[in-house]
Protein backbone atom coordinates (compact mmCIF):
# COMPACT_ATOMS: atom_id res chain seq x y z
CA UNK A 1 0.00 0.00 0.00
CA UNK A 2 2.75 1.88 0.89
CA UNK A 3 4.44 2.02 -2.60
CA UNK A 4 0.47 3.06 -4.31
CA UNK A 5 0.61 5.60 -2.27
CA UNK A 6 3.98 7.11 -2.89
CA UNK A 7 3.34 6.29 -6.76
CA UNK A 8 0.21 8.61 -6.80
CA UNK A 9 2.08 11.44 -4.54
CA UNK A 10 5.28 10.94 -6.81
CA UNK A 11 3.23 11.26 -10.28
CA UNK A 12 1.11 14.34 -8.53
CA UNK A 13 4.74 16.06 -8.29
CA UNK A 14 5.44 14.89 -11.53
CA UNK A 15 2.31 16.69 -13.30
CA UNK A 16 3.55 19.70 -12.51
CA UNK A 17 6.80 19.47 -14.51
CA UNK A 18 4.35 19.94 -17.23
CA UNK A 19 2.19 22.43 -16.25
CA UNK A 20 2.68 24.64 -19.27
CA UNK A 21 2.11 22.12 -21.68
CA UNK A 22 -1.02 21.49 -19.27
CA UNK A 23 -2.49 25.40 -19.60
CA UNK A 24 -2.01 25.53 -23.50
CA UNK A 25 -4.19 22.32 -23.80
CA UNK A 26 -6.77 23.59 -21.21
CA UNK A 27 -6.61 27.07 -22.99
CA UNK A 28 -7.51 24.65 -26.35
CA UNK A 29 -10.13 23.02 -24.57
CA UNK A 30 -11.55 26.03 -23.35
CA UNK A 31 -12.34 27.28 -26.51
CA UNK A 32 -14.24 23.95 -27.31
CA UNK A 33 -16.50 24.51 -24.30
CA UNK A 34 -17.43 28.01 -25.38
CA UNK A 35 -17.75 27.07 -29.41
CA UNK A 36 -20.39 24.17 -27.85
CA UNK A 37 -22.18 26.53 -25.48
CA UNK A 38 -22.28 28.86 -28.68
CA UNK A 39 -23.67 25.95 -30.78
CA UNK A 40 -26.03 24.58 -28.74
CA UNK A 41 -27.58 28.09 -27.68
CA UNK A 42 -27.91 28.84 -31.22
CA UNK A 43 -29.91 25.49 -31.86
CA UNK A 44 -31.83 25.77 -28.94
CA UNK A 45 -33.74 29.29 -28.80
CA UNK A 46 -35.98 29.03 -26.36
CA UNK A 47 -37.08 25.86 -27.82
CA UNK A 48 -36.01 22.16 -27.19
CA UNK A 49 -34.18 19.49 -28.91
CA UNK A 50 -35.10 15.46 -28.29
CA UNK A 51 -36.20 16.79 -24.52
CA UNK A 52 -33.29 19.45 -23.29
CA UNK A 53 -34.40 22.71 -23.15
CA UNK A 54 -31.82 25.34 -22.42
CA UNK A 55 -30.86 25.03 -18.83
CA UNK A 56 -30.53 21.26 -18.92
CA UNK A 57 -28.52 21.20 -22.17
CA UNK A 58 -26.39 23.63 -20.26
CA UNK A 59 -25.95 21.08 -17.52
CA UNK A 60 -25.40 18.11 -19.68
CA UNK A 61 -22.28 20.48 -21.92
CA UNK A 62 -20.91 21.39 -18.71
CA UNK A 63 -21.12 17.49 -17.50
CA UNK A 64 -19.47 16.43 -20.86
CA UNK A 65 -16.55 18.78 -20.60
CA UNK A 66 -15.79 17.58 -17.58
CA UNK A 67 -15.78 14.31 -17.83
CA UNK A 68 -13.77 14.22 -21.16
CA UNK A 69 -11.17 16.38 -19.17
CA UNK A 70 -10.66 13.63 -17.03
CA UNK A 71 -8.41 11.14 -17.82
CA UNK A 72 -4.83 11.87 -17.21
CA UNK A 73 -3.10 12.60 -20.07
CA UNK A 74 0.36 12.83 -19.31
CA UNK A 75 0.60 9.52 -17.85
CA UNK A 76 -1.41 8.38 -21.18
CA UNK A 77 1.78 8.96 -23.27
CA UNK A 78 3.67 7.76 -20.64
CA UNK A 79 2.71 4.72 -20.02
CA UNK A 80 2.72 4.06 -24.19
CA UNK A 81 6.00 5.37 -24.70
CA UNK A 82 7.15 2.88 -21.64
CA UNK A 83 5.84 -0.09 -23.64
CA UNK A 84 6.95 1.12 -27.04
CA UNK A 85 10.19 1.97 -25.97
CA UNK A 86 11.06 -0.91 -23.94
CA UNK A 87 11.18 0.98 -20.63
CA UNK A 88 8.64 -1.33 -19.46
CA UNK A 89 11.21 -3.79 -18.61
CA UNK A 90 12.20 -1.64 -15.64
CA UNK A 91 8.94 -1.16 -14.57
CA UNK A 92 8.71 -5.05 -14.46
CA UNK A 93 11.40 -5.56 -12.54
CA UNK A 94 9.17 -3.36 -9.65
CA UNK A 95 7.95 -5.25 -6.48
CA UNK A 96 4.34 -4.03 -7.58
CA UNK A 97 1.34 -4.91 -9.24
CA UNK A 98 1.47 -3.01 -12.49
CA UNK A 99 -1.94 -2.07 -13.09
CA UNK A 100 -2.39 -1.19 -9.48
CA UNK A 101 0.66 1.21 -10.12
CA UNK A 102 -0.49 2.52 -13.06
CA UNK A 103 -4.08 3.44 -11.54
CA UNK A 104 -2.21 5.14 -8.98
CA UNK A 105 -0.19 6.85 -10.85
CA UNK A 106 -2.98 8.27 -13.05
CA UNK A 107 -5.41 8.78 -9.56
CA UNK A 108 -2.17 10.67 -8.62
CA UNK A 109 -2.23 12.41 -12.39
CA UNK A 110 -5.78 13.83 -11.70
CA UNK A 111 -5.00 16.99 -9.25
CA UNK A 112 -4.01 19.50 -11.95
CA UNK A 113 -7.42 18.36 -13.97
CA UNK A 114 -9.42 18.41 -10.85
CA UNK A 115 -8.57 22.20 -10.16
CA UNK A 116 -8.72 22.85 -13.78
CA UNK A 117 -12.30 21.81 -14.19
CA UNK A 118 -13.68 23.57 -10.75
CA UNK A 119 -12.26 26.59 -12.53
CA UNK A 120 -13.83 25.76 -15.72
CA UNK A 121 -17.01 24.98 -14.30
CA UNK A 122 -16.99 27.82 -11.65
CA UNK A 123 -16.00 30.27 -14.79
CA UNK A 124 -19.40 28.81 -16.93
CA UNK A 125 -21.17 29.22 -13.53
CA UNK A 126 -20.43 32.10 -13.23
CA UNK A 127 -20.96 33.56 -16.92
CA UNK A 128 -24.20 32.03 -17.60
CA UNK A 129 -26.11 32.31 -14.68
CA UNK A 130 -25.45 28.93 -12.64
CA UNK A 131 -27.18 25.80 -13.00
CA UNK A 132 -29.51 24.26 -11.32
CA UNK A 133 -29.03 21.52 -8.39
CA UNK A 134 -28.48 17.87 -9.48
CA UNK A 135 -31.99 16.36 -9.32
CA UNK A 136 -29.92 13.30 -7.57
CA UNK A 137 -26.97 14.67 -5.48
CA UNK A 138 -25.87 11.23 -3.69
CA UNK A 139 -26.73 9.40 -6.62
CA UNK A 140 -24.92 11.83 -9.32
CA UNK A 141 -21.61 12.27 -6.96
CA UNK A 142 -21.23 8.55 -7.37
CA UNK A 143 -21.75 8.62 -11.00
CA UNK A 144 -19.08 11.05 -11.11
CA UNK A 145 -16.61 9.24 -9.20
CA UNK A 146 -16.92 6.16 -11.26
CA UNK A 147 -16.18 8.26 -14.42
CA UNK A 148 -12.48 8.18 -12.90
CA UNK A 149 -12.01 4.65 -12.86
CA UNK A 150 -13.77 3.56 -16.41
CA UNK A 151 -11.36 6.70 -17.83
CA UNK A 152 -8.71 5.17 -16.30
CA UNK A 153 -9.68 1.63 -18.12
CA UNK A 154 -9.97 2.72 -21.30
CA UNK A 155 -7.01 4.64 -21.33
CA UNK A 156 -4.86 1.43 -19.85
CA UNK A 157 -6.60 -1.20 -22.12
CA UNK A 158 -5.82 1.67 -25.12
CA UNK A 159 -2.25 1.59 -24.07
CA UNK A 160 -2.08 -2.29 -23.66
CA UNK A 161 -1.99 -2.56 -27.36
CA UNK A 162 1.06 -0.35 -27.71
CA UNK A 163 2.37 -4.41 -27.03
CA UNK A 164 1.16 -5.43 -30.70
CA UNK A 165 1.19 -1.80 -32.40
CA UNK A 166 4.67 0.21 -32.80
CA UNK A 167 3.10 3.64 -32.56
CA UNK A 168 0.28 4.53 -30.15
CA UNK A 169 -0.80 8.08 -32.07
CA UNK A 170 -3.93 5.93 -33.95
CA UNK A 171 -4.32 3.72 -31.15
CA UNK A 172 -5.47 7.06 -29.23
CA UNK A 173 -7.24 8.71 -31.70
CA UNK A 174 -9.58 5.78 -32.56
CA UNK A 175 -10.30 5.54 -28.44
CA UNK A 176 -10.72 9.46 -28.50
CA UNK A 177 -13.14 9.00 -30.86
CA UNK A 178 -14.91 6.31 -30.15
CA UNK A 179 -15.16 7.73 -26.77
CA UNK A 180 -16.06 11.40 -28.21
CA UNK A 181 -19.10 9.13 -30.28
CA UNK A 182 -20.56 6.56 -28.08
CA UNK A 183 -20.18 8.35 -24.40
CA UNK A 184 -22.54 11.32 -25.55
CA UNK A 185 -19.37 13.56 -25.61
CA UNK A 186 -20.09 14.79 -28.81
CA UNK A 187 -23.93 14.93 -28.89
CA UNK A 188 -26.31 13.35 -26.38
CA UNK A 189 -26.95 9.56 -27.16
CA UNK A 190 -30.84 10.27 -27.19
CA UNK A 191 -30.23 12.23 -30.39
CA UNK A 192 -28.35 9.99 -32.26
CA UNK A 193 -30.15 7.76 -34.88
CA UNK A 194 -30.86 4.18 -34.24
CA UNK A 195 -28.36 2.42 -35.72
CA UNK A 196 -25.56 5.06 -33.66
CA UNK A 197 -27.59 4.75 -30.35
CA UNK A 198 -28.20 0.97 -30.38
CA UNK A 199 -24.26 0.41 -30.21
CA UNK A 200 -23.93 3.44 -27.75
CA UNK A 201 -26.30 1.57 -25.28
CA UNK A 202 -24.41 -1.75 -25.29
CA UNK A 203 -20.88 0.00 -25.58
CA UNK A 204 -19.25 0.86 -21.72
CA UNK A 205 -18.68 4.16 -23.38
CA UNK A 206 -21.66 5.65 -22.43
CA UNK A 207 -21.00 5.42 -18.68
CA UNK A 208 -18.14 8.37 -18.95
CA UNK A 209 -20.38 11.23 -20.28
CA UNK A 210 -24.12 9.62 -20.42
CA UNK A 211 -24.66 8.17 -17.17
CA UNK A 212 -23.44 10.95 -15.08
CA UNK A 213 -25.27 13.72 -17.66
CA UNK A 214 -28.71 12.04 -17.18
CA UNK A 215 -28.36 11.14 -13.59
CA UNK A 216 -27.68 14.69 -12.72
CA UNK A 217 -30.61 15.57 -15.13
CA UNK A 218 -33.06 13.22 -13.16
CA UNK A 219 -33.50 11.02 -16.74
CA UNK A 220 -32.21 7.96 -14.99
CA UNK A 221 -31.69 6.59 -11.34
CA UNK A 222 -29.47 3.73 -9.49
CA UNK A 223 -29.49 1.48 -12.37
CA UNK A 224 -26.87 3.54 -14.37
CA UNK A 225 -24.77 3.93 -11.54
CA UNK A 226 -24.74 0.13 -10.65
CA UNK A 227 -24.19 -0.47 -15.44
CA UNK A 228 -21.20 1.88 -14.49
CA UNK A 229 -19.84 0.17 -11.71
CA UNK A 230 -20.20 -3.25 -13.60
CA UNK A 231 -18.29 -2.13 -16.65
CA UNK A 232 -15.50 -0.72 -14.47
CA UNK A 233 -15.46 -4.58 -12.91
CA UNK A 234 -15.46 -6.12 -15.93
CA UNK A 235 -13.01 -4.24 -17.65
CA UNK A 236 -10.68 -4.10 -14.61
CA UNK A 237 -10.25 -7.97 -15.19
CA UNK A 238 -10.56 -7.82 -18.91
CA UNK A 239 -7.28 -5.44 -18.28
CA UNK A 240 -5.78 -8.25 -16.31
CA UNK A 241 -6.51 -10.94 -18.70
CA UNK A 242 -4.81 -9.08 -21.44
CA UNK A 243 -1.74 -7.67 -19.59
CA UNK A 244 -1.11 -12.02 -19.59
CA UNK A 245 -1.25 -12.23 -23.20
CA UNK A 246 0.45 -8.89 -23.63
CA UNK A 247 3.73 -10.31 -22.09
CA UNK A 248 3.91 -13.06 -23.76
CA UNK A 249 3.85 -10.66 -26.79
CA UNK A 250 6.41 -8.45 -25.35
CA UNK A 251 9.55 -8.06 -26.99
CA UNK A 252 12.42 -5.91 -25.67
CA UNK A 253 15.00 -5.78 -27.73
CA UNK A 254 18.70 -4.41 -27.09
CA UNK A 255 19.30 -2.83 -23.57
CA UNK B 1 19.99 -25.91 -5.16
CA UNK B 2 22.12 -22.96 -6.43
CA UNK B 3 20.21 -19.55 -6.04
CA UNK B 4 20.04 -18.98 -9.98
CA UNK B 5 18.78 -22.24 -12.07
CA UNK B 6 18.16 -22.16 -15.54
CA UNK B 7 17.98 -25.67 -17.43
CA UNK B 8 17.14 -25.15 -21.56
CA UNK B 9 16.32 -21.83 -21.37
CA UNK B 10 14.97 -20.77 -24.70
CA UNK B 11 13.16 -17.78 -26.07
CA UNK B 12 11.69 -17.60 -29.17
CA UNK B 13 10.24 -14.22 -31.20
CA UNK B 14 8.14 -13.49 -33.96
CA UNK B 15 9.77 -11.03 -36.31
CA UNK B 16 7.74 -9.75 -39.47
CA UNK B 17 9.33 -10.46 -43.02
CA UNK B 18 8.74 -7.56 -44.86
CA UNK B 19 9.46 -6.96 -48.51
CA UNK B 20 11.79 -3.46 -48.86
CA UNK B 21 9.98 -0.51 -49.58
CA UNK B 22 6.19 0.45 -49.92
CA UNK B 23 4.93 -2.80 -51.95
CA UNK B 24 6.41 -4.74 -49.05
CA UNK B 25 4.73 -3.04 -46.63
CA UNK B 26 1.43 -3.41 -48.79
CA UNK B 27 2.10 -6.64 -49.23
CA UNK B 28 2.51 -7.54 -45.38
CA UNK B 29 -0.77 -6.22 -44.47
CA UNK B 30 -2.72 -8.69 -46.74
CA UNK B 31 -0.37 -11.77 -46.61
CA UNK B 32 1.64 -11.38 -43.10
CA UNK B 33 4.66 -14.06 -43.14
CA UNK B 34 6.86 -14.35 -39.84
CA UNK B 35 10.24 -15.76 -39.22
CA UNK B 36 11.04 -17.10 -35.50
CA UNK B 37 14.31 -15.71 -34.62
CA UNK B 38 16.09 -17.84 -31.46
CA UNK B 39 17.26 -14.91 -29.37
CA UNK B 40 18.41 -17.25 -26.45
CA UNK B 41 18.40 -21.27 -27.56
CA UNK B 42 18.73 -23.80 -24.52
CA UNK B 43 20.99 -21.92 -22.40
CA UNK B 44 21.82 -24.36 -18.75
CA UNK B 45 23.51 -22.01 -16.48
CA UNK B 46 23.66 -22.10 -12.57
CA UNK B 47 24.95 -19.40 -10.15
CA UNK B 48 25.68 -19.98 -6.48
CA UNK B 49 25.10 -17.48 -4.03
CA UNK B 50 28.25 -15.12 -3.92
CA UNK B 51 29.15 -15.62 -7.05
CA UNK B 52 30.02 -13.06 -9.88
CA UNK B 53 29.70 -14.00 -13.04
CA UNK B 54 30.38 -11.95 -16.55
CA UNK B 55 28.16 -13.03 -19.08
CA UNK B 56 29.86 -11.85 -22.68
CA UNK B 57 28.54 -12.01 -25.70
CA UNK B 58 28.66 -10.00 -29.18
CA UNK B 59 25.99 -7.75 -30.19
CA UNK B 60 22.76 -9.99 -30.52
CA UNK B 61 24.13 -12.72 -28.85
CA UNK B 62 21.06 -12.96 -26.22
CA UNK B 63 22.60 -11.53 -23.13
CA UNK B 64 20.28 -8.78 -22.75
CA UNK B 65 17.62 -11.59 -23.43
CA UNK B 66 18.59 -14.19 -20.98
CA UNK B 67 19.05 -11.02 -17.93
CA UNK B 68 15.01 -10.48 -18.93
CA UNK B 69 14.38 -14.03 -18.50
CA UNK B 70 16.06 -14.06 -15.70
CA UNK B 71 14.47 -11.22 -13.86
CA UNK B 72 10.80 -12.56 -14.85
CA UNK B 73 10.47 -9.31 -17.65
CA UNK B 74 10.27 -12.05 -20.44
CA UNK B 75 8.52 -15.28 -20.28
CA UNK B 76 10.31 -18.17 -21.55
CA UNK B 77 9.04 -20.17 -24.75
CA UNK B 78 10.63 -23.20 -23.64
CA UNK B 79 12.74 -24.04 -20.21
CA UNK B 80 12.50 -22.96 -16.60
CA UNK B 81 14.14 -21.29 -14.60
CA UNK B 82 14.63 -20.55 -10.81
CA UNK B 83 15.84 -17.72 -8.51
CA UNK B 84 15.73 -18.41 -5.46
CA UNK B 85 13.10 -21.13 -5.25
CA UNK B 86 10.65 -18.60 -7.70
CA UNK B 87 9.63 -18.55 -11.20
CA UNK B 88 10.73 -15.03 -12.22
CA UNK B 89 7.79 -14.72 -14.64
CA UNK B 90 5.22 -16.36 -12.58
CA UNK B 91 5.87 -14.84 -9.45
CA UNK B 92 7.73 -11.69 -10.44
CA UNK B 93 6.05 -9.59 -7.46
CA UNK B 94 8.27 -11.81 -5.06
CA UNK B 95 11.13 -12.58 -7.67
CA UNK B 96 11.43 -8.60 -7.83
CA UNK B 97 12.42 -8.42 -3.67
CA UNK B 98 15.26 -10.13 -4.13
CA UNK B 99 17.12 -8.82 -6.64
CA UNK B 100 18.74 -5.34 -8.29
CA UNK B 101 18.41 -5.08 -12.25
CA UNK B 102 20.26 -2.09 -13.64
CA UNK B 103 19.94 -1.70 -17.76
CA UNK B 104 22.66 0.60 -18.68
CA UNK B 105 20.99 1.86 -21.39
CA UNK B 106 17.66 2.68 -19.50
CA UNK B 107 16.72 4.81 -16.70
CA UNK B 108 14.49 4.12 -13.72
CA UNK B 109 14.90 7.66 -12.73
CA UNK B 110 11.73 10.02 -12.78
CA UNK B 111 13.08 12.50 -15.63
CA UNK B 112 11.31 15.07 -14.31
CA UNK B 113 11.61 14.83 -10.84
CA UNK B 114 14.72 15.11 -8.19
CA UNK B 115 16.87 11.90 -7.77
CA UNK B 116 15.75 11.89 -4.34
CA UNK B 117 12.03 11.38 -5.45
CA UNK B 118 13.01 8.40 -7.16
CA UNK B 119 14.63 6.90 -4.39
CA UNK B 120 11.67 7.81 -1.78
CA UNK B 121 9.28 5.63 -4.04
CA UNK B 122 11.91 3.01 -4.21
CA UNK B 123 12.41 2.85 -0.35
CA UNK B 124 8.36 2.65 -0.45
CA UNK B 125 7.98 -0.38 -2.78
CA UNK B 126 10.39 -2.37 -1.11
CA UNK B 127 9.16 -1.18 2.20
CA UNK B 128 12.61 -0.25 3.69
CA UNK B 129 12.63 1.17 7.35
CA UNK B 130 13.60 5.11 7.78
CA UNK B 131 16.67 3.42 9.84
CA UNK B 132 17.56 0.89 7.26
CA UNK B 133 17.34 3.61 4.56
CA UNK B 134 19.35 6.41 6.05
CA UNK B 135 22.40 3.79 6.32
CA UNK B 136 21.98 2.61 2.75
CA UNK B 137 21.84 6.37 1.78
CA UNK B 138 25.22 6.74 3.79
CA UNK B 139 26.49 3.60 2.14
CA UNK B 140 25.87 4.42 -1.61
CA UNK B 141 26.84 8.32 -1.06
CA UNK B 142 30.44 6.80 0.27
CA UNK B 143 30.96 4.72 -2.80
CA UNK B 144 29.26 6.52 -5.33
CA UNK B 145 28.89 9.74 -4.25
CA UNK B 146 24.68 9.76 -4.13
CA UNK B 147 24.48 13.04 -2.22
CA UNK B 148 25.24 15.33 -4.42
CA UNK B 149 23.10 14.36 -6.81
CA UNK B 150 19.94 13.83 -4.56
CA UNK B 151 18.46 17.18 -5.29
CA UNK B 152 19.34 17.30 -8.56
CA UNK B 153 16.56 16.65 -11.59
CA UNK B 154 17.28 12.88 -13.73
CA UNK B 155 16.76 14.70 -16.71
CA UNK B 156 20.22 17.16 -16.02
CA UNK B 157 22.60 14.62 -14.97
CA UNK B 158 25.57 14.03 -17.07
CA UNK B 159 25.46 9.95 -18.53
CA UNK B 160 28.08 9.35 -15.61
CA UNK B 161 26.26 10.83 -12.64
CA UNK B 162 22.76 8.72 -14.03
CA UNK B 163 24.76 6.04 -13.99
CA UNK B 164 25.63 6.04 -9.96
CA UNK B 165 22.29 7.24 -9.66
CA UNK B 166 20.78 4.17 -11.51
CA UNK B 167 22.93 1.80 -9.98
CA UNK B 168 22.06 3.12 -6.29
CA UNK B 169 18.41 2.76 -7.56
CA UNK B 170 18.72 -0.43 -8.39
CA UNK B 171 20.93 -1.23 -4.88
CA UNK B 172 18.77 0.43 -2.62
CA UNK B 173 16.98 -2.38 -0.82
CA UNK B 174 20.39 -4.64 -0.73
CA UNK B 175 19.14 -7.38 -3.20
CA UNK B 176 20.43 -11.14 -2.66
CA UNK B 177 21.41 -10.92 -6.76
CA UNK B 178 22.23 -8.26 -9.27
CA UNK B 179 21.63 -8.02 -12.68
CA UNK B 180 23.63 -4.98 -14.60
CA UNK B 181 23.11 -4.87 -17.94
CA UNK B 182 26.46 -3.36 -19.56
CA UNK B 183 27.06 -1.11 -16.32
CA UNK B 184 29.47 0.84 -17.91
CA UNK B 185 28.34 1.95 -21.26
CA UNK B 186 29.13 5.27 -22.65
CA UNK B 187 31.38 5.91 -19.02
CA UNK B 188 34.87 7.51 -19.37
CA UNK B 189 37.60 6.12 -17.66
CA UNK B 190 37.30 7.64 -14.18
CA UNK B 191 33.56 7.75 -13.72
CA UNK B 192 33.80 3.70 -14.91
CA UNK B 193 36.86 3.03 -12.69
CA UNK B 194 34.45 4.32 -10.13
CA UNK B 195 31.83 1.78 -10.81
CA UNK B 196 34.12 -1.10 -10.71
CA UNK B 197 35.44 -0.35 -7.52
CA UNK B 198 31.98 -0.40 -6.15
CA UNK B 199 31.22 -3.18 -7.57
CA UNK B 200 34.38 -5.11 -6.06
CA UNK B 201 33.33 -3.90 -2.84
CA UNK B 202 29.60 -5.00 -3.61
CA UNK B 203 30.96 -8.56 -4.17
CA UNK B 204 32.78 -8.48 -0.96
CA UNK B 205 29.45 -8.29 0.86
CA UNK B 206 28.56 -11.06 -0.56
CA UNK B 207 26.14 -9.65 -3.25
CA UNK B 208 25.74 -12.26 -6.21
CA UNK B 209 26.26 -10.44 -8.96
CA UNK B 210 25.52 -10.89 -13.15
CA UNK B 211 26.86 -8.67 -15.19
CA UNK B 212 26.85 -8.17 -19.30
CA UNK B 213 29.33 -6.07 -20.49
CA UNK B 214 30.82 -5.38 -23.63
CA UNK B 215 34.21 -3.84 -21.54
CA UNK B 216 36.15 -6.23 -20.72
CA UNK B 217 38.08 -4.63 -17.96
CA UNK B 218 34.84 -4.90 -16.10
CA UNK B 219 35.24 -8.44 -16.51
CA UNK B 220 38.72 -8.67 -14.91
CA UNK B 221 38.17 -6.32 -12.23
CA UNK B 222 34.99 -7.99 -10.97
CA UNK B 223 34.62 -11.36 -12.08
CA UNK B 224 36.22 -14.68 -11.61
CA UNK B 225 33.31 -16.83 -13.80
CA UNK B 226 32.69 -16.68 -17.24
CA UNK B 227 30.03 -17.48 -19.85
CA UNK B 228 30.24 -16.68 -22.83
CA UNK B 229 27.04 -17.40 -25.30
CA UNK B 230 27.13 -16.41 -29.14
CA UNK B 231 23.96 -16.84 -31.31
CA UNK B 232 21.67 -17.64 -28.37
CA UNK B 233 24.37 -20.66 -27.48
CA UNK B 234 26.58 -20.86 -24.43
CA UNK B 235 30.10 -21.52 -26.04
CA UNK B 236 32.03 -21.42 -22.50
CA UNK B 237 31.53 -21.22 -18.73
CA UNK B 238 34.13 -21.61 -16.24
CA UNK B 239 36.47 -19.40 -14.63
CA UNK B 240 38.50 -17.19 -16.07
CA UNK B 241 41.40 -18.46 -16.03
CA UNK B 242 40.57 -21.71 -16.93
CA UNK B 243 39.54 -20.09 -20.23
CA UNK B 244 42.77 -18.71 -20.73
CA UNK B 245 44.61 -21.47 -20.22
CA UNK B 246 41.96 -23.60 -22.40
CA UNK B 247 41.83 -20.82 -25.23
CA UNK B 248 44.99 -18.75 -24.86
CA UNK B 249 47.71 -20.96 -25.73
CA UNK B 250 49.67 -18.59 -28.04
CA UNK B 251 52.17 -16.81 -26.09
CA UNK B 252 54.53 -14.32 -27.93
CA UNK B 253 57.92 -12.87 -27.10
CA UNK B 254 59.65 -10.12 -27.97
CA UNK B 255 63.54 -10.40 -28.22
CA UNK B 256 66.16 -7.67 -28.31
CA UNK B 257 68.85 -9.35 -29.67
CA UNK B 258 72.99 -7.93 -29.16
CA UNK B 259 74.15 -8.61 -32.78
CA UNK B 260 72.10 -9.00 -36.36
CA UNK B 261 71.40 -12.57 -37.13
CA UNK B 262 69.46 -13.95 -40.31
CA UNK B 263 65.79 -14.88 -38.78
CA UNK B 264 66.50 -18.54 -40.43
CA UNK B 265 68.96 -18.96 -37.93
CA UNK B 266 66.79 -18.27 -35.21
CA UNK B 267 64.03 -20.29 -36.35
CA UNK B 268 66.38 -23.48 -37.02
CA UNK B 269 66.98 -24.05 -33.28
CA UNK B 270 63.15 -22.93 -32.58
CA UNK B 271 61.07 -25.99 -34.28
CA UNK B 272 57.23 -25.58 -33.57
CA UNK B 273 57.32 -22.02 -33.43
CA UNK B 274 57.01 -18.74 -35.64
CA UNK B 275 59.87 -16.52 -35.81
CA UNK B 276 59.52 -12.99 -37.74
CA UNK B 277 60.89 -9.83 -37.62
CA UNK B 278 60.02 -7.53 -34.34
CA UNK B 279 60.03 -3.72 -34.38
CA UNK B 280 63.62 -2.80 -34.33
CA UNK B 281 66.19 -4.12 -36.41
CA UNK B 282 68.09 -6.70 -33.96
CA UNK B 283 64.49 -7.55 -32.94
CA UNK B 284 62.19 -10.71 -33.36
CA UNK B 285 58.82 -11.81 -32.33
CA UNK B 286 58.56 -15.24 -31.58
CA UNK B 287 55.31 -17.01 -31.40
CA UNK B 288 54.65 -20.10 -29.84
CA UNK B 289 52.15 -22.75 -27.34
CA UNK B 290 52.64 -22.50 -23.71
CA UNK B 291 51.44 -25.76 -23.64
CA UNK B 292 54.75 -26.99 -25.55
CA UNK B 293 56.82 -24.76 -24.86
CA UNK B 294 57.87 -22.69 -21.41
CA UNK B 295 59.19 -19.45 -21.86
CA UNK B 296 62.37 -20.56 -20.08
CA UNK B 297 62.87 -22.90 -23.24
CA UNK B 298 62.43 -19.91 -25.80
CA UNK B 299 65.07 -18.45 -24.10
CA UNK B 300 67.17 -20.93 -23.80
CA UNK B 301 67.10 -22.13 -27.58
CA UNK B 302 67.64 -18.06 -28.79
CA UNK B 303 71.11 -18.03 -26.35
CA UNK B 304 72.51 -21.14 -28.07
CA UNK B 305 72.69 -18.74 -31.45
CA UNK B 306 73.32 -15.27 -29.82
CA UNK B 307 73.14 -12.98 -26.62
CA UNK B 308 69.80 -11.31 -25.49
CA UNK B 309 69.45 -8.02 -24.43
CA UNK B 310 65.89 -7.16 -24.07
CA UNK B 311 62.87 -9.53 -24.00
CA UNK B 312 59.52 -8.91 -23.19
CA UNK B 313 56.18 -11.36 -22.70
CA UNK B 314 52.74 -10.53 -23.94
CA UNK B 315 50.42 -12.44 -21.11
CA UNK B 316 47.19 -13.91 -23.38
CA UNK B 317 44.27 -10.55 -22.40
CA UNK B 318 40.82 -11.70 -22.25
CA UNK B 319 40.23 -9.46 -25.23
CA UNK B 320 42.19 -11.89 -27.58
CA UNK B 321 40.40 -14.40 -26.60
CA UNK B 322 36.85 -13.22 -26.57
CA UNK B 323 37.72 -11.54 -29.74
CA UNK B 324 38.28 -14.97 -31.59
CA UNK B 325 35.06 -16.15 -29.93
CA UNK B 326 33.40 -13.48 -31.75
CA UNK B 327 35.17 -14.45 -34.70
CA UNK B 328 34.33 -17.88 -34.16
CA UNK B 329 37.65 -18.61 -34.57
CA UNK B 330 37.29 -20.30 -30.71
CA UNK B 331 36.24 -23.96 -31.70
CA UNK B 332 38.95 -24.00 -34.42
CA UNK B 333 41.93 -23.58 -32.17
CA UNK B 334 40.13 -25.52 -28.90
CA UNK B 335 40.48 -28.74 -31.61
Amino acid sequence: MRAYKRLFLISARNVFAYRMSALVSWIGSGAFLIASFAIWKALLGDGSIGGYDWPSMKAYLIISWATMQLGGAGLEWRMADRILWGEVATDLTKPVDYQKARFAEYLGSLTLELIAITIGVSLVAMLTGGFAAPKQPLLFFASMLLVIPLKFMFMYLACMLCFWTSNYMGVAWAKNALIMLFSGGLIPLSLLPTWLATPAAVLPFASVTAAPAIVYLGQAGLEVVVVQAFWVILLWFTARLLWRVALRALTVHGG
Amino acid sequence: MALVEARGLTKVFRRPQKDPGLRGALKHLVQRRFKDFRAVDGIDLSIEAGEAVAYVGPNGAGKSTTIKLLTGILVPTKGTVAVDGHQPHVERIVNARNIGVLFGQRTQLWWDLPVRESLALLRDMYSLSPTFYKQRLERLDDVLGLGELMPVLARKLSLGQRMRADLAAALLHQPKIVYLDEPTIGLDISVKDRVRQFLRELRADGTTLMLTTHDLGDIEDVCERIVIIDEGRKIFDGPLKEMKDQFARVRRMHLQLASSVPLAQVAAVLPETEVAQGDGPHSVTITFDRFTHTAGQIVSAVLQVTEVGELHLDEPAIEDVVRKVYAGELLRESV
